[in-house]
């Protein structure tokens, strides 16, 4: 069923832009995906036993353990610590070129990226698993490990909320980061526009393959940096450092996009040599046009 | 071989050339700035295309430039010229005298610009080819004889007389003009061993040379040689089509209603193309918005001429002004025509009925009142019975019509001094005239004295042994309109009675414009003081003639009463021809202040004795140098007023309409042949010695401008 032009979804970006606080996009995403989405893959997860506590009124008779009950004459209650199925790292990037946006009815980039990463943990911990948060710029600015609990999503979000678009793009310290602090496989999400000065970017997280794991790439892009739909002369300036050029707009766009196709082409190349899943984000593109592939993606993979 | 433009003056508009770099220079628009994320893939296209952009750019300028000098290069008309010399140039310095036309056909105007123009700038050019070493003069071929400066090496003296030079709206001779060009080379002793030329800036109009006079020469130490002649033609061998309104004429014409006239217009087509519905337009008017009265259409043959008649009823009496116009063509001087004329005014006439009768018919005013009071009349008549007379006021009357009356009793002094100051007087007879008692009464008003009455015959006869009119003097105004069959009707005339007349024994004698088959007076005219009288000597009614009935007792009497109030003199003005005296003539009281041209412009006194008013005996006399209609402004008791009884119409030389062209082959060989003359530009049509580059550089703009499209997409 086609859209009604005249009742645009709450996932396409011009709706999203106009909800001012992050929190309400998430809900408006997640509530707009988990319509269209299957059930959790990981459903029947295992339950580890952790310890046991001697009963209290108010505890579930359920739980008794009637074995130790037989031992020792006493009614013990069993606690389990819940195993999580997957361990997510959002990393955002946040460098000043993130903040761009060529329409002001359209989300930043940087606002593209944390709907996308905020609706993602939500999900991911919706299931059980893991979400953790790695907000890079020219360095790592802020990390939350990852938690499967509820609670730990206000914090991922608020965090998320607060963050702004500044300073040059250095993925790889993201990934050192990333190396350092997760201690068995992971999932890394990456969203980035990748304009790293580092051109070794996708080698850097290419090393996170090697490590066992599992990456995926979201390419977050604004459509004027696809269309390049600049006409006359324009003075443009860098947003992360301060290099300035002035070209008539129609003069170089044929130029321009032919070296961006190439770059495209080359990144996707380089992700899928790496075994890097790699999704291409137009800021433009309904938000669940995005995630529902890469979510079908992992139930596939799971099954 | 050199390159000429025939628009040189549209030459500025290759300035625009210079537009898209002034745009680029000074309103260039400054770039908007806007922060993007990949600057990167900008500056590295930035650094492959730089080299293929600055080209591009280089090339889009250049486009641009081309396109606009191109176009406006076109405009100006660019030619190679290639003239061709059929004379032999002789080496070394000449002397040189130019001739300039400036008559009436050189305002014909071609591509934009007059024949005078382009005269004055090939003299311009043909000035500056002279070396130091050569003398020069200038012959401006005006309306006032040649006067030429003597040869002088100053040529900022000669380029003066050349910007004060005009085209005069007249006819030159450039025959004498040429001569005159001669012996001011002639005249000048110092300058006697050089060779002597002359250059002659015209339009080669045959009207203006009489090639039936021997060519002018010129003295050299071994005696009169002919001269080189250059003709330079203006018109670049173009004909020169025009057509012209070269005849006016007006004449009243009963059949247009009251103060109606019959305007007959000549129109010449100068041309080898017949003009099948020129349109025609009469505008009546002094001021300076004339209404357009009539409008119509004539045909003119290829190299024919044209008469159209036009009716025109006048509302008012008095001066009025007519212009025939016709579209104007290339010499706008003669596409109009203006006539001033007299339009009859109202007359107030008082007529005295000496025998009134209940029977209408019967009555002796009957047949006047009816002639007096028809349509077309402009005579206003009051009817009165003799006790009447008494109680009228005759200041208030121009002319009195005395029918049959008995006696005007204490009237005649009255009558008497109405005549003296200028009124008119008409006298018929009949039953009731007593010749003695009118001698008495009225007899230094009666051009001849009233005899004995005469019986011819008798009504009962049938008209058998009749009197009839003999003898009349048509040339008379009162009676110039009976031409041709209208004459019948007066001479048709049968008169049973009247009363014999004889010459009067002192005093002015009587002027007989009408006698009887038997010799007698029938109709006199007197005159006294400023006054007429007219006497007729038998009745106006049926009782003693039969003349009323006749079809010329109408419009007699019309002109009857029009001549006694001096209404008929000056009913026909004569125009001035462009360049002739015409004299102005105020009345007593009035002083010229001034002429205003057909232009608008007022001439004020200063400026008429500038240029040639003269005063003498009779008045002012000036030759106004435009056509059209020029109108007086006099002052009377420190008013001034634009007086319409002065306005005159000026009307071009006929000789300027006609602009056919003498055949260059025909002026050399005047000049003696090829080896002496030689006619500049005169074998474009055929010979091809002009290229047009105006169509070159029009596909250089288009493919100037279809570059800057595949550039700019």
């Amino acid at each position: 069923m086609k859209p009604d032009p005249s009742h645009p979804s709450l996932l396409d970006p011009k709706v999203l832009a106009r909800l001012g606080t992050l929190h309400l996009r998430v809900r408006a995403i997640t509530e707009g995906v988990l319509t269209g989405l299957h059930k959790s893959p990981h459903h029947g997860q295992s339950v580890e036993f952790a310890e046991h506590k001697e009963y209290a009124p108010g505890d579930e008779i359920r739980l008794i353990d009637w074995k130790a009950y037989g031992k020792f004459d006493k009614y013990y209650v069993k606690k389990f610590e819940q195993e999580t199925n997957l361990r997510a790292y959002l990393v955002v990037d946040s460098s000043g070129s993130m903040g761009y946006r060529s329409d002001p009815r359209l989300l930043t980039k940087l606002e593209y990226a944390s709907a996308l990463s905020a609706s993602l943990a939500y999900l991911l911990v919706r299931q059980q698993d893991a979400a953790g948060l790695v907000v890079v710029s020219g360095s790592v600015r802020s990390a939350l490990p990852p938690r499967a609990t509820a609670g730990h999503l206000g914090p991922l979000v608020e965090a998320l909320a607060g963050v702004t678009a500044l300073g040059p793009t250095d993925l790889g310290a993201a990934v050192d980061w990333v190396i350092e602090h997760a201690p068995r496989r992971s999932s890394v999400v990456v969203f980035s526009d990748l304009m790293d000065r580092d051109e070794r970017v996708l080698r850097r997280l290419a090393q996170l393959g090697r490590r066992k794991h599992e990456v995926t790439l979201f390419h977050v892009l604004d459509p004027a940096e696809l269309d390049f739909p600049f006409e006359d002369p324009t003075l443009f300036l860098s947003m992360e450092d301060e290099r300035r050029i002035e070209a008539n707009g129609r003069d170089m766009r044929k130029g321009y996009l032919e070296l961006f196709r190439r770059w495209l082409e080359e990144v996707r190349r380089a992700a899928l040599e790496s075994d890097v899943d790699y999704v291409l984000c137009r800021t433009d593109t309904p938000v669940d046009e995005v995630l529902l592939p890469f979510l079908a993606r992992r139930e596939r993979t799971a099954a | 071989m050199t390159v000429g433009f025939a628009h040189p003056a549209l030459l500025f508009g290759v300035l625009a050339a210079t537009i898209p770099i002034a745009i680029h220079l000074f309103f260039r628009r400054r770039p908007k700035p806007v922060p993007f994320p990949a600057i990167e893939f900008i500056l590295r296209a930035r650094r492959e295309t730089e080299r293929r952009l600055r080209l591009k750019k280089i090339l889009l300028f250049s486009a641009r430039t081309l396109l606009l000098a191109a176009i406006a290069t076109a405009l100006a008309r660019p030619r190679i010229e290639q003239a061709v010399s059929h004379a032999a140039v002789l080496a070394g310095p000449r002397a040189t005298a130019i001739v300039l036309d400036a008559s009436g056909s050189m305002r014909y105007e071609l591509g934009g610009k007059t024949l005078f123009e382009r005269a004055v700038s090939d003299a311009r050019e043909e000035l500056l080819s002279l070396t130091p070493e050569e003398p020069a003069t200038v012959v401006v071929c005006g309306a006032d004889p040649p006067a030429p400066e003597p040869l002088s090496f100053d040529r900022a003296q000669v380029r003066r007389i050349l910007d004060r030079a005009f085209a005069v709206a007249g006819h030159s001779d450039l025959t004498t003009c040429v001569q005159a060009a001669a012996q001011a080379l002639s005249a000048s002793r110092a300058q006697e061993g050089l060779p002597k030329r002359i250059v002659i800036a015209t339009d080669l109009a045959a009207s203006a040379w009489r090639l039936d006079v021997p060519a002018p020469t010129v003295d050299s130490p071994s005696g009169p040689v002919r001269p080189e002649v250059s003709i330079l033609d203006a018109a670049r061998g173009e004909k020169l089509p025009n057509h012209a309104v070269v005849g006016l004429e007006a004449e009243p014409d009963p059949a247009a209603g009251p103060r109606g006239f019959k305007l007959t217009v000549t129109l010449v087509n100068h041309s080898s193309e017949k003009l099948a519905e020129l349109p025609l337009s009469l505008l009546v008017g002094m001021g300076p918005d004339p209404k357009t009265t009539i409008r119509s259409f004539t045909e003119l043959p290829a190299g024919g001429a044209a008469r159209k008649s036009l009716l025109q009823a006048f509302p008012t009496g008095g001066t009025a002004a007519v212009q025939v116009v016709t579209p104007g063509d290339a010499l706008a001087l003669d596409d109009a025509r203006a006539l001033v004329l007299d339009v009859p005014r109202d007359v107030t006439a008082l007529v005295v009925d000496g025998s009134p009768s209940p029977v209408k018919y019967r009555d002796e005013a009957y047949f006047l009142e009816a002639a007096l009071t028809s349509p077309a009349s402009p005579v206003r008549p009051h009817l009165v019975d003799v006790e009447g007379l008494a109680r009228e006021d005759l200041s208030r009357y121009e002319v009195v019509f005395l029918l049959n009356v008995r006696s005007v009793g204490t009237k005649a002094p009255d009558l008497q001094r109405f005549v003296e100051n200028g009124g008119g007087l008409f006298i018929s007879v009949g039953d009731e005239i007593d010749p003695d008692l009118y001698a008495r009464e009225l007899g230094p008003l009666l051009p001849m004295s009233l005899h004995v009455e005469k019986t011819a015959t008798s009504r009962v006869a049938g008209g058998v042994g009749a009197a009839r009119f003999a003898e009349v003097d048509f040339d008379h105004p009162a009676l110039s309109i009976f031409t041709g069959e209208a004459r019948e009707g007066l001479l048709g005339t049968r008169t049973f009675r009247y009363l014999l007349a004889r010459p009067r024994r002192e005093g002015p004698q009587a002027q007989v414009l009408a006698a009887f088959d038997d010799g007698a007076p029938a109709l006199l005219e007197g005159r006294l003081g400023k006054g007429r009288v007219l006497l007729f000597t038998s009745s106006v009614d049926r009782d003693w003639t039969d003349w009323p009935i006749r079809t010329s007792f109408l419009p007699a009497m019309q002109r009857f009463a029009a001549y006694l109030t001096g209404g008929l003199e000056h009913q026909r003005r004569v125009a001035t021809v462009v360049g002739e005296r015409r004299s102005i003539v105020p009345r007593e009281g009035e002083t010229l202040a001034a002429l205003v041209g057909p232009d608008g412009r007022e001439r004020p006194l200063a400026e008429l004795e500038r240029t040639g008013l003269t005063r003498g005996a009779e008045g002012m006399s000036w030759a106004p140098p435009e056509p059209g209609l020029w109108q007086a402004k006099v002052s009377v008791q420190g008013e001034e007023r634009l007086e319409p009884r002065l306005a005159f119409a000026v009307w071009p030389d006929p000789r300027v309409s006609d602009t056919r062209r003498l055949d260059p082959a025909e002026l050399t060989a005047w000049f003696g042949g090829e080896s002496h003359a030689r006619v500049a530009s005169d074998a474009r049509p055929s010979g091809g010695r002009e290229l047009p580059l105006w169509s070159v550089l029009l596909l250089l703009g288009l493919a100037a401008f279809l570059a800057e499209g595949v550039l700019i997409s």
